[in-house]
């Protein structure tokens, strides 16, 4: 028994395989957001349809859900009724926001006239939203507290499960800011 | 029918390996030839089984049959026929399913070529390799099944992945990939018979670099052929990003190469028989470590398959493997004793024990960067990745000392050598290495790595050509042969040799190519409108406009953009943007115009065909393309290494002479 060869086995070998060990499970895809805990960057935004501008500050006093879509993306069409249907079901309460990208108001126009919607949409010219919250692709959704901070992202489409968890975080998040 | 049929061969592969194995380690206790006799068979049944299973596979995505699951999951009626049988290995199962192929193709050749020779070691080898392949053919009976029935199948399923369609180097990258990763299994079970045997005596170092080789080519052509498929198909502009799963690929090339070379100095100089032997465990036990990366869905990278619940079994395999050689090693190690000393000073020896130390440096400074994100993640619960600027610190310098050493060590004798033999073999490659620096530098490049590189590829050029061209030179002076027979006498004289000498010369042209390709490119981003030109080295690059293009499976834009040079029109280039159905993000198509120095590359960033408005990265990449050759030249040098020497009895002497190289050859 050599035990030099043993002992610098068992220390190369040993915690490799147990960072493997930890890391079982993790998901790769998911990148923490620096915004997380920090103010929401204030934004501009002209309504679907034409109106006043929706800024940050109307959202402020409400926990809000903001989803960055557009038409052209297949899970976005996915999780639109999980929107809907949650938006309809919480009412006032909470504020859903949805925020097109990268389309054309046309476009979004007739989406919404046949997909229906139960809460306002706003275009996102030039992007300049999208960027400010660092959006990597839509679908992509930011939960803001009353007072105006970013809770919590989720990248991809939200199902109905996940959008409820998120949403009683973000409220839960206003009775510890009270 | 069809996948009871599949689920039965599957099973009956699993029993022929376990049974293989166990006959295999108790026939190597009694070392007879009969229990070898045994073993081989159960490797022969193993190897018949799972390639029928893979035929089933095969002939089940071809007639469509939907009523088995993983044609479900990746076949589609739509797709082309070439498509239905790349989708074998396009999603996990089949993946695995392709692995038990190879492996079992591997296990037959291996046995079959040793059936009559290497008695002592030859039972414990296929021990080893039968019980890998009963590890995968458990995979596919349990975990990763493959051939699950479908009670009430679909019409139509939904076609393998859209990356996977999109270029024809996806058909021939993953093979090529399978061939070396789960070819180390070979190798891995003769160093094990080594050890189990508790020697490696010189008749059996033939076999073992053999097998190392053979799947080191396809690794070789693998990696290569990865960084090929992702330069033009991801539009990035360049073609290794030092993404965990290409890390993976290096790893095991890296420790096999040193290997190789290794085994060169354990088979002249009978020393670092351990070492070699711990080099191949080292080279298969990092495959297993990226298979379970690609696998396990810890790491994120293009290669990733979807998350699934083999990542822990593939994690207990790696760990039983791993387990299995600290033991052995530790246990025997001590019994393959070096036959003399190592000559200490500056010599051919000391230059092949400093690659291998590079080799095993670069080995862990990949390992660290690739895994170090994870430890900081566990550790510290903060996300972090290690990028580029990590590696590229890290393996540039490294790279140009082994460049360094691919000049020196051919040019230094073998053994003990005095100062003036010493000066006389290494100051006159120098001049050629100065002249191609000058010509480097005339070309242009300020990078002192670039310029290093420049200096020392000329002068591992130069080695490498003399030791190519001194006998074929000795022959015509000494004997007066004409230059095509003198040739052809060196060549199978010493065909490992003259090999060896043209992989190397392939490596010099891949390493400059390198150094070249990434320091002394140019690039630009532009936003146009249509009509509008701009200027990239002496190319003008002109946007003609862009237009939508529907086809079944995406919606293209089409950029066209008229290039030419000093006035002449050369081409129109089409990059295009392409949005899949099932895609979040739109997935870009670069256009590349290949010419002998360099490359230029167009990738859109963003394109309106609307408002006819493109934003485009253009790209100068310069001696791209020599890369992709050099790949051929290794290959096509390594490759005529394992083509065995044939006597020519009616040439009397010149046959006897031929017989001892010959002999040494042909194993190899």
């Amino acid at each position: 028994m050599n035990r030099k060869v043993l002992g610098f086995g068992v220390a190369l070998v040993v915690p490799l395989l147990a960072i493997l060990v930890v890391n079982l499970g993790r998901d790769p895809q998911r990148i923490d957001s620096p915004l997380i805990g920090r103010p929401a960057p204030p934004f501009s935004l002209a309504p679907v349809g034409g109106g006043e501008p929706l800024t940050l500050d109307k959202l402020r006093g409400r926990p809000a859900v903001l989803n960055f879509w557009a038409t052209w993306c297949a899970p976005c069409y996915e999780e639109h009724p999980v929107l809907q249907a949650s938006a309809r079901t919480l009412g006032p309460d909470v504020q859903f926001v949805g925020i097109v990208y990268e389309d054309q108001e046309e476009n979004v126009r007739s989406y919404l006239r046949s997909q229906g919607s139960a809460y306002p949409n706003f275009m996102d010219a030039g992007g300049r939203a999208a960027i400010a919250y660092g959006v990597s692709g839509v679908p992509e959704t930011y939960f803001i507290s009353p007072d105006g901070a970013i809770v919590d992202k989720f990248s991809g489409p939200l199902d109905a499960r996940s959008l409820a968890d998120r949403v009683a975080r973000t409220r839960a998040a206003r009775s510890a800011s009270r | 029918m069809t996948p009871v049929l599949g689920r039965t061969l599957i099973l009956l592969s699993l029993l022929a390996a376990t049974a293989g194995a166990t006959v295999s380690f108790a026939a190597a206790r009694g070392r007879g030839q009969a229990a070898w006799d045994w073993s081989r068979r159960f490797a022969y049944a193993y190897a018949g089984l799972i390639v029928a299973a893979n035929l089933l596979m095969v002939y089940a995505l071809l007639a469509r049959d939907f009523s088995v699951s993983y044609v479900a999951h990746v076949g589609s009626r739509s797709v082309p026929t070439w498509v239905a049988i790349v989708s074998l290995w396009s999603s996990l199962e089949g993946s695995i399913l392709f692995w038990g192929f190879v492996l079992g193709v591997y296990v037959a050749l291996a046995a079959w070529t040793n059936r009559a020779r290497h008695l002592e070691y030859m039972p414990y080898a296929a021990g080893v390799w039968l019980s890998c392949a009963a590890f995968f053919s458990f995979l596919l009976a349990g975990p990763a099944q493959p051939f699950l029935t479908i009670a009430s199948p679909a019409d139509d399923g939904p076609g393998p992945n859209a990356l996977l369609q999109n270029h024809v180097l996806m058909a021939v990258h993953p093979p090529f990939l399978y061939g070396g990763y789960v070819g180390f299994t070979i190798p891995f079970g003769l160093a094990s018979a080594a050890l189990l045997a508790g020697r490696l005596g010189q008749d059996f170092l033939r076999p073992l670099r053999t097998w190392l080789l053979v799947p080191w080519i396809f690794q070789t052509i693998a990696i290569v052929l990865g960084g090929w498929w992702a330069y033009e198909v991801l539009g990035w502009g360049g073609y290794w990003a030092w993404d965990p799963v290409e890390n993976a690929s290096l790893l095991p090339w890296l420790t096999a190469t040193a290997a190789l070379h290794s085994a060169l100095l354990t088979e002249r100089k009978g020393v670092l028989k351990g070492w070699t032997v711990t080099l191949v465990q080292a080279s298969f036990l990092l495959t297993i470590l990226g298979t379970f990366m690609t696998r396990s869905g810890v790491f994120n990278s293009v290669h990733s398959f979807t998350q699934s619940a083999i990542g822990p079994t593939i994690l207990v395999f790696l760990a039983a493997a791993t387990v299995f050689c600290v033991a052995l090693l530790a246990a025997r190690i001590d019994r393959l004793e070096a036959e003399r000393a190592l000559s200490p000073g500056a010599s051919r020896d000391t230059m092949f024990l400093v690659n291998n130390l590079l080799f095993v440096l670069f080995t862990f400074t990949v390992l660290v960067g690739t895994v170090f994100p994870l430890v900081v993640e566990a550790l510290r619960d903060k996300q972090m990745s290690v990028g580029r600027p990590y590696f590229d610190r890290m393996a540039v310098p490294i790279g140009v000392a082994l460049l360094f050493l691919m000049g020196v060590g051919p040019a230094l004798p073998w053994g003990r050598a005095t100062a003036a033999q010493v000066r006389s073999a290494l100051l006159p490659p120098a001049a050629n290495g100065v002249l191609l620096a000058l010509v480097g530098l005339a070309a242009g490049a300020r990078n002192p790595w670039t310029l290093l590189t420049f200096f020392f590829g000329g002068y591992a050029a130069h080695v490498t050509l003399r030791e190519l061209w001194l006998p074929v030179a000795r022959r015509v002076r000494e004997r007066g042969e004409g230059l095509a027979r003198a040739v052809g006498e060196v060549q199978r004289q010493g065909r490992r040799r003259v090999a060896a000498y043209v992989v190397h010369a392939g490596a010099v042209v891949m390493m400059i190519a390198i150094a070249v390709s990434s320091t002394m490119g140019a690039s630009r981003e532009v936003q146009l409108a249509r009509g509008e030109s701009f200027e990239l080295g002496h190319y003008t690059l002109r946007f003609l406009g862009a237009e939508v293009v529907r086809e079944p499976h995406r919606e293209a834009t089409v950029a066209r953009i008229e290039v030419s040079r000093a006035g002449r029109v050369l081409e129109i280039m089409e990059p295009a943007m392409n949005q899949y159905g099932n895609q979040r993000e739109p997935i870009g198509t670069p256009a590349v115009r290949s010419a002998a120095l360099e490359d230029l590359y167009l990738s859109v960033m963003n394109v309106d065909a609307e408002a006819q408005a493109l934003g485009l990265h253009a790209l100068v990449n310069p001696l791209v393309g020599w890369i992709w050759a050099a790949m051929f030249v290794m290959a096509a040098g390594s490759v005529f290494a394992l083509v065995p020497v044939r006597r020519r009895p009616a040439e009397g002497a010149a046959a006897a002479e031929a017989v001892p190289a010959g002999a040494a050859a042909s194993g190899s």
